[in-house]
């Protein structure tokens, strides 16, 4: 069907547009701690897209009359530079697609971060879109997973995301812009895997019962290499000054040797 | 403190098949899990990462934010401040001035009630990560007294993640602090320390005579000292 809309062939057997096969992932690279002024931070480089999060807070909350005593609330910001992608970005400021994804960003934090152990105070997130390719609010909102540990606030999970949809009649993993915008369907999902629950779900298009049942799984599969590049970023720092370490004592001798 | 033992902890990484009481860590059905970056040492739970949330019976470092009538608002370095009730003191202090005070009380939306302020004059201030000060005090004092020792400065660690340094060399002291916080979860961290301060406490020897350091660190000190008195 889609070969009626459109007369770009997406998938040819196993093999995708950009050379990948049905299940694999763009590459993928995460960065922890790159922001010196925020509370955490995170750049994700997921093939072409490339998503700086940052986290501040908690905090006085602003406005005041927004406090709640019992938990505290957060904000979500997605916004996409205006040199992020080749199309018409329009005006400026947030439009109804970024204060949507904000929305939905934000719902999933609010069911990720233990939000009742820090009443009256504000968690603020935002998420920078500096270059865009297809699937930027799962980018987007793994990058911010990453942040919000990064930061120090107590969260059930790590969660992490990867869209599946249908192209040329076959489902796939992580789809970029040509596959979104020409394939049949499209459902960007935010998963945690300790608990298997499913934190964000918007399908685009349409899919069979069966489709979405095996896409759930591909998701989940998926969704573990996500997982263990996070892991990576946030051990990075720590492992890395554990090498320093065990590297620095033969080194310290000689340079003591050196001034005596 | 054997290195099998020892491991990073995500948040979601289970701890524990059976539900445990430890910082930093959740129950869910039975078991514990991690929620935030922490290390596990056998069976203790350290977090590596998390802001400071008012304890009672904790000194802390403040500075004060804003004067009212009826008392002072203090920053502790924290989502909450922390309050100093005017009935309860006995001199007045103005925005800015630092104080080192104990907390009192917490009520349930975790705001301080903060105790036996004393000012503190001179010096400077360290801000740290919150989780990091036991490593900088040490088992039973021992970090501290080593940094005293070798830089004769005056430190005084609030549990909020701020160290007061006065007098001495306060260079090398912030730069051992700033050592320790990096290497918190590494073993052997004292012996390095020890070592790391015996070699640059030999270099700065030289360097003070040539008048580098020590005009600016020496006047400071006996202005402060004045003030005091």
């Amino acid at each position: 069907m889609a070969q009626n809309v459109s007369s770009v062939k997406l998938i040819d057997g196993d093999r995708r547009l950009d050379g990948r096969g049905v299940t694999d992932l763009r590459s993928l690279k995460i960065t922890a701690g790159v922001l010196k002024k925020a509370g955490g931070s995170a750049l994700v480089e997921w093939g072409k897209n490339k998503v700086l999060a940052g986290v501040y807070g908690p905090r006085e909350v602003f406005p005041k009359h927004m406090t709640d005593p019992y938990k505290a609330i957060i904000n979500c910001k997605y916004s996409m530079a205006s040199f992020s992608s080749l199309e018409d970005h329009g005006r400026a400021g947030p439009n109804r697609r970024a204060i949507e994804i904000g929305k939905v960003a934000k719902h999933v934090f609010e069911n990720n971060i233990f939000t009742n152990l820090f009443p009256k105070t504000m968690v603020n997130i935002s998420m920078e879109v500096l270059q865009s390719d297809g699937g930027t609010r799962i980018a987007g909102i793994t990058a911010a997973s990453v942040a919000v540990v990064d930061a120090g606030i107590p969260v059930k999970d790590l969660v992490q995301g990867v869209s599946v949809g249908k192209i040329g009649g076959r489902l796939v993993v992580d789809l970029d812009k040509i596959e979104d915008n020409m394939g049949q369907s499209d459902i960007p999902v935010i998963v945690s895997l300790r608990s298997k629950e499913v934190l964000l779900y918007q399908l685009d298009g349409m899919l069979t019962r069966d489709d979405i049942n095996e896409g759930m799984d591909l998701v989940f599969e998926a969704a573990k290499l996500v997982r263990e590049k996070q892991v990576q970023a946030l051990k990075e720092k720590y492992e890395r000054v554990e090498e320093q370490v065990a590297d620095e004592k033969p080194a310290a001798g000689k340079e003591t040797e050196e001034v005596m | 403190m054997s290195e099998e033992m020892k491991r990073i902890l995500l948040p979601g990484d289970l701890v524990d098949e059976a539900p445990k009481r430890l910082d930093g860590c959740f129950v869910e059905k039975g078991r514990t899990f991690a929620a935030v970056v922490s290390m596990q040492v056998g069976e203790h739970v350290i977090p590596l990462k998390g802001f400071y949330i008012p304890r009672y019976g904790d000194y802390v470092i403040g500075i004060v934010k804003e004067v009212r009538f009826s008392g002072y608002e203090t920053e502790i370095n924290s989502p909450y401040d922390g309050q100093m009730n005017s009935r309860e003191l006995r001199e007045e202090f103005s925005v800015g001035d630092v104080v080192s005070a104990k907390i009192y009380s917490v009520n349930e939306v975790n705001e301080a009630e903060l105790v036996e302020p004393r000012r503190l004059w001179g010096g400077e201030i360290l801000e740290i990560e919150h989780v990091k000060v036991p490593r900088v005090i040490g088992r039973n004092g021992s970090m501290l007294a080593m940094l005293k020792e070798y830089t004769k400065t005056d430190v005084l660690v609030g549990k909020n993640g701020r160290v007061y340094l006065n007098g001495g060399d306060t260079a090398l002291a912030t730069l051992a602090i700033l050592k320790i916080c990096r290497e918190a979860h590494t073993s052997g961290l004292t012996e390095r320390i020890k070592e790391f301060l015996e070699k640059e406490a030999r270099k700065e020897v030289p360097g003070k005579e040539s008048g580098k350091e020590a005009p600016e660190g020496e006047s400071g000190n006996e202005k402060s000292e004045k003030e005091l008195m």
